[in-house]
């Protein structure tokens, strides 16, 4: 493989001499509080400028003092005006390449490109080259993942096959998230660690607001702020959905897959299909109440949870399963029926579930004369939430599994189905608590290197745990303890 | 298809270990209870309900619990494949195939040394399948990791 790079230290593009010292100003805000608190003290307002123009020439310097190399065996990265710094990655360790381009970098038509190597690399270790012309990505993409991806580097020029493309109907998932809510405290949160609240708490809105509760009643006033907060949660939901997800394309050509997705900030990723070991359908229960699910990638290299590994963001069901099926090229795993885990594995979910509504029950009884009279019907309420719970995880359980693939169904909140390839999987746990022991059930855990390393199939009956492991794993039934029985 | 035991137990030392390395956090709760009780002894029931639960702490964990592990422990290796039962309360049977071992570490806290312990560590390209065989002989760790790398042959692939 040529290096068009050659082998020569490389800047990051100019265009981030505008960028850096923006950044560098909107990161130091205190530091420049403080020097116009300094400034207007001191009735001096070079005190001013001078802090500013510090902020600005730190911002410079990071340009002047970054650079990276491509060479034939690693690439490096040197960073760092005070403290210097050397980060390489050796080439052939490298998984995937993806593109993040905020709304600053877009409008100037540069890319942040981050290195993954599937090493757990936080914060400051990870490899990102802040930024490079938009226009250079595709061809350093090519050059990065030329060792790792050799062959299907040069199919690259003919454009893939596009598996998903997002729909504003998409939209219809999103509003039942709790992403919004969380949105909403972590506002308000912030105004108050800013002392805004004690402020607010005397202002003459607030006390207006609260005179109109006291005429309203209070009962009223606390349904209205409720629906008020619900309403913006849904709000914040959907726009939020929007802006990260619109626009997504999921794309495969031969043996690489594009995601792209973000309205206003642009991220892409490349997965090598060769290190794909499955995938994850994941149904959360709002969601799946409206027919819709998310799909994870099980892949080496790269994370498990959260972003890194999302393929398809909540949508409908029926694409979710097409994609998977055509990724893992095995529709009967992605949709087939699976092999319940029968009425102990039933019990044990009534059990679990409905233990916090009896002791409740216990202790309401108990104390019976103490007890206000609301508790009962919201025990009742309790108890019938705790039932559905139980009776929708004990329906979800269930595996299928053959030479090829692992499935594994469980959960009611956050269901999910793991198809996970048995090639991948490395190691197997059997595992009893001194009550499963009892009730000759058993967690069967496959290790694999992909994903979230640890895949369960929850509560089997103990004398199928290794059958399971064996007919996915030969090498389980090939040593000096295997017994047929 | 079932599985049977691991053959081999740890340690005949492993349980006294056990005993010991469980006494310590308690006996420093006990020192400490017994001082409190030397500066303020008001409130009696309370002193009497601390040592009760401290006594119970004592009896599980330095006599039931390192007996009960000494009876679930079981290790051992063929030419394919490492095999551990482990635990009490809960108990997990872990088994991995040697040809996808990347590491094995020998690991020796000061009570190992004490009493020539060592724990072997097998580790895997998952997090969730590393195989622990705890509490063996120095001799035999020796022999089980020179036996491990000898058939594992490490790094001659990718593993994953």
């Amino acid at each position: 493989m040529t290096a068009p790079a050659g082998e020569a230290w490389h800047r990051l593009s100019p265009r981030m001499l505008l960028v850096h010292p923006v950044h560098e100003v909107l990161r130091q805000i205190p530091l420049l509080i403080g020097s116009v608190v300094l400034g207007s003290a001191t009735g001096n307002p070079m005190w001013t400028l001078f802090g500013l123009a510090l902020i600005v020439g730190y911002g410079v310097a990071r340009w002047f003092t970054t650079t990276y190399r491509i060479d034939s065996q690693e690439v490096r990265l040197r960073t760092g005006v005070v403290q210097r710094k050397v980060l390489s990655v050796p080439r052939n360790r490298i998984r995937s390449v993806s593109t993040d381009a905020r709304l600053l970098h877009r409008l100037l038509g540069l890319t942040v490109l981050r290195v993954s190597t599937g090493q757990q690399a936080r914060g400051d270790a990870a490899f990102a080259l802040d930024a490079v012309e938009a226009a250079q990505v595709p061809r350093l993409r090519a050059i990065l993942l030329a060792d790792s991806l050799a062959p299907a580097v040069h199919e690259a020029s003919a454009p893939g096959r596009e598996l998903a493309r997002w729909r504003p109907s998409w939209l219809r998932y999103s509003p039942l998230s709790f992403t919004g809510l969380a949105m909403i405290l972590a506002a308000v949160g912030l105004v108050y660690q800013a002392g805004v609240g004690a402020a607010l708490q005397n202002s003459r809105p607030a006390k207006s607001g609260l005179d109109a509760a006291e005429r309203f009643g209070v009962f009223a006033s606390v349904v209205v702020a409720a629906v008020a907060v619900i309403v913006a949660s849904v709000v914040l939901s959907v726009l939020r959905s929007l802006v990260t997800y619109g626009n997504l394309e999921l794309r495969r050509d031969a043996d690489v897959l594009h995601l792209e997705h973000g309205l206003l900030r642009v991220r892409e990723h490349t997965f090598d299909m060769r290190r794909l070991r499955g995938g994850t359908l994941r149904q959360p229960l709002l969601v799946r109440l409206f027919g819709g699910a998310r799909l994870d990638a099980v892949m080496t290299g790269v994370g498990g949870a959260r972003e890194a590994s999302l393929l398809l963001p909540p949508c409908p069901l029926a694409t979710a399963e097409a994609v998977l099926s055509e990724l893992i090229a095995r529709p009967d795993a992605v949709t087939g029926p699976l092999r319940a885990h029968g009425p102990v594995a039933t019990r044990r979910r009534w059990t679990r579930a409905l233990a916090l509504p009896a002791v409740l029950l216990i202790a309401m009884v108990a104390r019976y004369p103490l007890t206000p009279v609301w508790l009962w019907p919201a025990l009742a309420v309790l108890t019938v939430c705790c039932a559905f719970l139980a009776f929708d995880r004990s329906r979800a359980l269930g595996h299928r599994v053959d030479a090829q693939w692992l499935v594994a169904r469980a959960g009611s909140m956050d269901r999910r189905r793991d198809c996970i390839a048995a090639a991948g999987i490395i190691g197997w746990t059997v595992r009893q608590t001194l009550l499963q022991r009892r009730a000759g059930v058993a967690t069967l855990t496959a290790a694999t290197a992909a994903g979230v390393k640890g895949y369960r199939v929850i509560d089997v009956p103990a004398d199928l745990a290794w059958s399971i492991a064996a007919t996915a794993s030969p090498w389980v039934a090939d040593n000096d303890w295997a017994r047929t029985t | 298809m079932n599985l049977v035991d691991p053959a081999h137990r740890p340690s005949r030392k492993a349980p006294l270990v056990w005993a010991i390395g469980g006494a310590i956090p308690w006996l420093i709760l006990a020192a400490g209870q017994v001082v409190w009780f030397a500066t303020d002894s008001r409130l009696l029931w309370v002193h009497f309900l601390a040592a009760a639960v401290t006594v119970l702490g004592i009896v599980v964990f330095v006599v039931v619990v390192p007996l009960w592990r000494y009876r679930v422990h079981r290790w051992d290796i063929d030419a394919k494949a490492v095999y551990t039962r482990t635990g009490w309360l809960v108990q997990e049977r872990r088994i991995a195939p040697i040809s996808r071992v990347q590491t094995v570490d020998t690991e020796r806290g000061p009570l190992d040394q004490l009493f020539g312990l060592a724990n072997v560590t097998v580790t895997t390209a998952s997090s969730a399948g590393a195989v622990r065989i705890v509490a063996l002989d120095a001799d035999v760790a020796d022999r089980v990791v020179a036996q491990l790398t000898d058939i594992a042959a490490i790094g001659a692939e990718d593993a994953t």
